[in-house]
């Protein structure tokens, strides 16, 4: 337990980019997404204000503009068999809206509306990363665990797929020391504990005010998710669909920033 | 019974909904169109009568003609923009002519799987459902059951479920039932 605690500390303060007493401070206030100082510092703090915010507000300009609708299509997710649902006496009362209906007692979930909700899930997960948020992908399957903890490490972003313990997001002041920087954004590819319990971070993330992105099947809870998205989280072909998408996302946002930063970074030195 | 004729509602109701789209499409490109000299759809037909009354169109404009009407009809037979009743990319159209749906009820329905994991005598195999099936290694030609093996299943269930006393809702095992036939073997078959 200690080992694992230690492991997730040191993951969290290593992505540490804001100063501790700033990060305090936001934490202390129960707002755990930095909005007014920017995570990834650009050279010096006196052209900071201006330049930052021209370069934040880019992406806002158009309303795909990491155009994450390019990077999957509805035969994509028809393929990795997305519209498979559990059966009629799994279904959770509050998915029924997403449903395209029932067959043979086998809920199918309608991917038409499935697709819409992955492009504004995916979207929003793209501006988070090109703002430097922090993301952490949630999932207690086991089968995939290893499968979600490499997609965090290949997208240079977190996972959390063990135990949750309770403190993690509520008392992460007093558990892992003052000045913890906690999750822009947790992305769940199951949302579920076991089949009987949602995760508790989905709580824990509304309480603290974290967006919450996640993989809704039929016998899950959408109500507390920023973003649901209906689709099955129980075939692997589906689940290595998601970590691809989400690493597609993260990694091309990041590129964006970068590559942004530089001809930023080119400008006021032109001038001079 | 029930269950299907809510399908087919829905799928009904999802053709309907493919034809407004394409109806649509074509008012707005009537829209776009309006602006320049070339009018959509049938009237396109006519059209080169007219100038022949009217003026001779020249070089430009008899390629942009020649152009979108290409391109309409281009559009007219692709099925990729348009949602139409035969469409293959819609979902409905997809979900019907899908193997899984087509198969009907799953229980003594004989499928191919293949093995994609192996815990010492319990083979896990994925027949293309939401599950994969667990059965056990048997024990004739033992040894050649590896990963990637293609092997024929005798399907009981797509995922066993079950409602217990007390309980909201089924509690499901995340698994689907089937019994090992053997390999997919083409001199077994023949």
């Amino acid at each position: 337990m200690s080992s694992m605690a230690s492991g997730i500390l040191t993951k969290v303060i290593s992505g540490l980019r804001c100063p501790r007493f700033t990060a305090a401070a936001l934490s202390c206030s129960g707002q755990a997404y930095s909005t007014a100082a920017l995570p990834k510092a650009v050279v010096t703090p006196n052209d900071i204000t201006v330049d930052s915010d021209k370069l934040l507000n880019v992406p806002l300009s158009q309303p795909d503009f990491f155009r994450v609708s390019e990077l999957f299509s509805l035969k994509d997710l028809f393929d990795a068999r997305v519209h498979l649902g559990h059966k009629k006496g799994c279904r959770h009362r509050l998915m029924e809206p997403y449903l395209f209906g029932s067959r043979l007692e086998v809920d199918v979930i309608d991917l038409e509306q499935t697709v819409e909700h992955l492009q504004l899930a995916l979207n929003f997960t793209a501006h988070v990363a090109f703002r430097g948020g922090l993301i952490l992908f949630v999932s207690r399957r086991r089968q995939f665990g290893h499968l979600v903890e490499r997609t965090a490490r290949e997208c240079g972003e977190y996972a959390h797929t063990r135990y949750w313990q309770g403190g993690l997001l509520t008392n992460a002041t007093i558990q892992y020391g003052p000045g913890v920087r906690l999750p822009d954004l947790v992305v769940f590819l199951s949302t579920l504990n076991n089949v009987f319990q949602p995760h508790t971070a989905i709580r824990d993330a509304a309480k603290m005010n974290i967006p919450t992105v996640g993989v809704v099947d039929t016998n899950c809870n959408p109500s507390l998710i920023t973003y649901p998205v209906p689709a099955n989280d129980d075939t692997p072909a589906a689940m290595e669909l998601y970590c691809r998408l989400f690493k597609m996302t993260i990694n091309r946002a990041k590129d964006k920033r970068k590559q942004l930063e530089l001809l930023r970074g080119l400008g006021p030195a032109a001038s001079k | 019974m029930a269950a299907v004729y809510k399908v087919a509602c829905r799928l009904g109701s999802g053709n309907v909904k493919c034809i407004f789209p394409r109806q649509s499409f074509y008012t707005h490109r009537k829209l776009y169109t309006s602006d320049s000299s070339v009018p959509p759809g049938g009237q396109g037909e006519t059209e080169p009568q007219q100038p022949s009354a009217e003026k001779p169109k020249s070089g430009f404009a008899v390629a942009y003609e020649l152009h979108t009407d290409l391109q309409q009809k281009q559009e007219s037979t692709s099925s990729s923009r348009v949602g139409s009743t035969r469409d293959e990319t819609s979902f409905a159209s997809l979900l019907r002519h899908s193997p899984l749906v087509q198969m009907g009820p799953a229980k003594d329905k004989v499928v191919v799987g293949k093995i994609f994991h192996i815990v010492q005598d319990d083979l896990y195999v994925d027949f293309g459902g939401k599950f994969h099936c667990v059965c056990k290694r048997p024990s004739a030609d033992g040894d050649k059951y590896q990963r990637g093996t293609r092997v024929r299943i005798r399907l009981d269930d797509l995922e066993m479920t079950s409602r217990f006393l007390g309980a909201n809702t089924d509690t499901t095992l995340l698994e689907a039932d089937g019994f090992l036939l053997g390999l997919v073997d083409t001199k077994a078959k023949a």
